[in-house]
């Protein structure tokens, strides 16, 4: 009895407090006029107008900045590597750390450095696209002590068969590990020749690209290119316009096959360089046949080699590809890092006989993992081996390179490279290059993209 | 050279290639076409309804964004309404050191609507392209009244957008072309507008109409249907993509093959597009 009396108590409780709500806010619908509504209406449209206007400057800015476009890269990275003296007719030099050049007085660190912290890379690319089919690259990269310009340069696309590209400006050399981001890169370092038959990768000129791909479904692009030629060589001061007024030509043609059912593709392609250096120091300089020559100011080097290249790509595994490179033919330069046309990875005064190439085998293992072997093998002389060698820069040089990766995050991946240079010996050069000198590199890289 | 260092080397490089190489994926994730997304979480949902063990996560943002998020491996499966771009597969070999892989799912037609009170009814793939590109800016040099011609089309970062610019407009999209974020909005436009012109999606034309698209000047007008889109006579018909990095494996090889099996088809049907074969 005493629980119904209680029930009936709350319920009228409740009935009690709901009759209390007198001033409801919600009108019935009967009492709302259409003029009312009609105002209502138009006091939302003034503040939606309001808000338009407010907008309309707003999107106008993001318009604008949706044209540009901001990526980039840093690779910081310990090394540790050999250090050996190397003896010289003009006293002693050194190996410039973490590279193969031994062209560094001694007097620039005159106690062993066997390891190091280094910034590689530090780079930001900005990217202007006004309209469809122009764009505006600018990529400054960040040392210690200053800013260089690795690409400035002018895109713009045909836009009547999507096919061709005009480049005006400063980038890339025509070639695949050339072209090839260093911020994807597998083996830390690109081979021994491409880093001497490109020195810097860039230089200033133009190209045109044809790829017809797009239009005509053909998986053929073509690439034609002339450069002033002198950019990476000699003092910097000197690369800003050309020096000599002769310009490097480049073509390259490159095709795609696919087989999709196997997972299995293949790029393969051509290249053809033709260049001239300008001799800036008169003296004895030596010819392919290692014979000296009275070389006067204002004669001409020649510059042209020829090349193959070959990607494959298999999916096995998480992927796996098989990437080779070769060139030959003559390669120029003046020695003394002060002049003009001084190319630093290739201290000659002379021309060579040249050939190099490199296989390279790369693996993902999951979507975290990816590894690399490769060989490359560069002979600045191959009309002398061994014994018959008598300059140290004249000796081949074969590279081993291992490099594995961690993918931290999406944008962030740590890597462990091993490099291990092997050069031919010459009991005629004598010293130290009667074995493979010690400098192999052990590199520990943390690389970050935006 | 040290040897035994180059032993050590190759040594660890073969142990962990072995050791790495049979990673599989256990939760799938799916992103990319908003044309796609409703099917593809139709597809996601009823595979999960089936396999409860299964997770299939399922978010749009566009072929392009489904594609990037291939490439930067924040996805395992892209959904594209375009066929993947040669710059895209050169930063897929770039990063996975493969082509990627290509699977077709569903197929679908590209409506241009018109306004139903438009007396124009066919248009060729060229005027249509020349429309779009603000070359023909006015009806009446396509046989229609003295009005100008309002363009309605996807942003750039949309599949269909890309699909359309490369099979049809084949240059750049004239400036006066309002950029809409759906296929429905450009739909409401078209409706609203007498002398406006748009693109999307077949399944998508509810009060306007479609227009009859020619080969060329002497090819008859197709309307796009089930049968021409299915039988590839309507001249903007396309497939539907999906996108892996590698072949599938686990989870995902489940997911894909359910897809294009004749349960998976069926349901492609009810969203509104049109299955394989």
């Amino acid at each position: 009895m005493k629980k119904v009396i209680v029930a009936l108590m709350l319920s009228g409780f409740g009935i009690a407090n709901a009759q209390e709500v007198e001033n409801d806010s919600i009108k019935p619908i009967s009492s709302i006029s259409l003029d009312s509504l009609q105002q209502s209406i138009n006091e939302h449209q003034l503040k939606f107008d309001a808000l338009n206007e407010q907008l309309s400057p707003l999107q106008e800015q993001v318009d604008k900045m949706s044209k540009l476009k901001i990526s980039g890269y840093m690779q910081v990275q310990f090394d540790m590597y050999n250090y050996q003296d190397v003896p010289t007719s003009t006293g002693l030099f050194q190996f410039k750390p973490g590279t193969s050049e031994t062209s560094v007085p001694l007097s620039t660190n005159t106690v062993d450095v066997n390891n190091s912290f280094v910034i590689r890379r530090a780079r930001v690319k900005f990217t202007y696209q006004p309209i469809e089919g122009v764009t505006f690259v600018l990529q400054p990269n960040f040392t210690f002590s200053a800013v260089t310009l690795k690409d400035a340069y002018v895109q713009l696309n045909d836009t009547w068969i999507n096919t061709f590209q005009l480049w005006v400006g400063q980038f890339n050399r025509p070639d695949y590990e050339v072209e090839f981001s260093s911020r994807d890169r597998i083996l830390l370092e690109r081979s021994r020749m491409s880093g001497i038959l490109y020195p810097q990768e860039r230089d200033l000129g133009a190209k045109v690209e044809a790829n017809f791909i797009t239009q005509y479904e053909i998986p053929l692009k073509i690439q034609i290119a002339a450069f002033n030629g002198n950019f990476g060589e000699g003092p910097i001061a000197n690369q800003v316009a050309d020096v000599d007024s002769e310009k490097d030509f480049v073509a390259r043609a490159t095709y795609s096959l696919k087989f999709p059912n196997t997972g299995l593709g293949i790029d393969f392609g051509g290249s053809a360089f033709y260049g001239k250096n300008t001799v800036f120091a008169a003296g004895t300089y030596s010819d392919t046949d290692n014979k000296p020559f009275q070389a006067a100011v204002g004669d001409k080097l020649r510059k042209q080699w020829f090349g193959g290249e070959l990607q494959l790509y298999y999916d096995i595994l998480g992927g796996i590809a098989l990437k080779s490179e070769f060139n030959t033919g003559i390669i120029s330069g003046t020695a003394g890092s002060a002049i003009i046309n001084n190319n630093p990875s290739f201290n000659f005064s002379g021309e060579r006989d040249f050939i190099g190439y490199y296989v390279t085998l790369e693996k993902n293992f999951g979507t975290k993992f990816q590894g690399g072997i490769r060989y490359d093998s560069f002979d600045p002389n191959k009309k002398l081996s061994g014994n018959d060698v008598t300059v140290a820069n004249d000796l081949r040089v074969q590279t081993w390179g291992f490099a594995f990766h961690y993918f931290f995050t999406t944008n962030t991946k740590i890597g462990l490279g091993y490099t291990m240079p092997i050069n031919e010996t010459s009991t005629a050069i004598g010293g130290i290059y009667n074995d493979d000198i010690r400098n192999n590199t052990a590199t520990l890289r943390f690389q970050v993209n935006f | 050279m040290n040897t035994t260092k180059f032993k050590i080397a190759v040594l660890l490089i073969a142990v962990m290639t072995i050791g790495f190489s049979f990673t599989t994926i256990n939760k799938v994730t799916v992103k990319g076409s908003d044309t796609m997304v409703i099917l593809s979480q139709k597809w996601a949902e009823v595979y999960m309804k089936k396999n409860p063990g299964a997770s299939i996560q399922v978010t749009g943002g566009g072929s392009g964004v489904g594609l990037a998020a291939l490439i930067n491996g924040s996805t395992d499966i892209a959904n594209s309404s375009r066929p993947i771009k040669a710059s895209e597969i050169e930063k897929l070999k770039a990063r996975y050191n493969s082509m990627g892989v290509e699977i077709p799912c569903a197929k679908d037609g590209l409506s241009v609507y018109l306004n139903k009170a438009n007396p124009v009814t066919s248009l060729t793939l060229k005027q249509i392209g020349q429309i779009f590109a603000g070359k023909i800016t006015n009806w009446n040099e396509v046989g229609g009244p003295d009005a100008p011609i309002k363009l309605y089309g996807r942003e750039s970062s949309s599949g269909t957008f890309g699909f359309f610019k490369d099979n049809v407009v084949r240059t750049d999209f004239s400036p006066s072309c309002q950029t809409l974020p759906g296929t429905a909005a450009i739909v409401n436009a078209v409706k609203k507008d007498k002398f406006s012109i748009g693109y999307g999606g077949a399944a998508y034309a509810e009060g306007v109409k479609d227009c009859a698209v020619k080969k060329d000047d002497k090819s008859p007008g197709i309307l796009p249907t089930a049968a021409t889109i299915k039988n590839h006579t309507y001249p903007i018909s396309r497939y539907l993509y999906m996108y892996l990095k590698s072949k599938p494996t686990g989870e995902a090889k489940a997911f894909i093959d359910w897809i294009l099996s004749s349960e998976g088809q069926t349901l492609i049907a009810e969203v509104g597009y049109y299955p394989l074969k």
